[in-house]
């Protein structure tokens, strides 16, 4: 089954780093993503742009698009990044959202609905290592 | 360059909805799917759960990790799904987030941080080069 960790961030917390931490921390991204890829969970992973850079499209009910720059809501609290993982179970999903290294903020985990009910296959990629599973 | 594509909007909407409407209506999704897949900029695409699905872990140290179910926020309009795309420009992303076909809500494009100046290796093999269409 597969979920979604999305990494939600307080932009305004600017993090000063010294070229050593910031090498320490994409170290430990860098480890936690091996781990995930080598236990064949891994099916994707990004961190975004600030939500300064995001362009939002809006869609009305009459079916126009409007396009405006900036994000869908100006909240202190932004999506930072995100992770699609295949696991067992909740249980399994929860226990890689608590390994994620994100040193402030929240992970949400939400499983990926299953359409295939209706004949809907995703066309996502499995995992980068599924044969280990 | 790649792009996310958030699909952001309210809940629900589809109680009144026969299995044929529903049918009709993935078909929709199906055909914009092919089609990223077609131009080979179709990296990954999800729809979720709804939002009561969620948990919420606290980011940390390991003492802080604390569970809490449902979303982050309780916000009227929810993440819903998302593409994952690797375009040319920001334009051509925004020309594939105008054709999402969704029914009500917002389409959000942010480009994804380019972290191998820092010295990041993306681990992945396979699935780090766009799926192409048969």
């Amino acid at each position: 089954m597969k979920y979604l960790l999305t990494f939600v961030v307080d932009e305004r917390f600017a993090w000063e780093a010294t070229p050593e931490e910031a090498r320490e921390t994409i170290e430990r991204w860098s480890e936690f993503d091996r781990e995930a890829v080598e236990a064949g969970v891994m099916i994707a992973t990004e961190a975004l742009e600030d939500s300064s850079s995001a362009t939002t499209i809006a869609i009305e009910a009459s079916g126009d698009r409007a396009v405006t720059d900036g994000p869908f809501a100006e909240s202190k609290e932004q999506l930072g990044g995100f992770c699609l993982l295949e696991c067992e179970n909740l249980d399994e999903a929860l226990e890689w959202a608590k390994k994620v290294p994100l040193r402030a903020g929240h992970i949400e985990v939400r499983p990926v609905r299953d359409l295939s009910e209706l004949g809907y296959v995703s066309p996502t990629p499995a995992p980068a290592k599924a044969a280990a599973r | 360059m790649r792009f996310m594509l958030t699909l952001i909007g309210p809940e629900g909407g589809y109680e009144d909805v026969t299995p044929d409407q529903m049918k009709a209506e993935m078909v929709n999704w199906e055909k914009f799917g092919a089609e990223t897949m077609d131009a080979g900029v179709f990296l990954a695409g999800e729809g979720l759960q709804p939002a009561e699905t969620a948990k919420t872990v606290r980011g940390g140290r390991d003492e802080e990790r604390v569970v809490t179910d449902g979303p982050f926020a309780e916000t009227k309009e929810q993440l819903g799904g998302f593409y994952l795309l690797e375009c040319k420009d920001l334009d051509e992303a925004l020309e594939w987030a105008k054709r999402v076909p969704i029914r009500d809500g917002a389409v959000e494009v942010r480009p994804v941080m380019d972290y191998e100046a820092m010295g990041y290796e993306d681990p992945r093999d396979a699935g780090a080069t766009p799926a192409q269409g048969s």
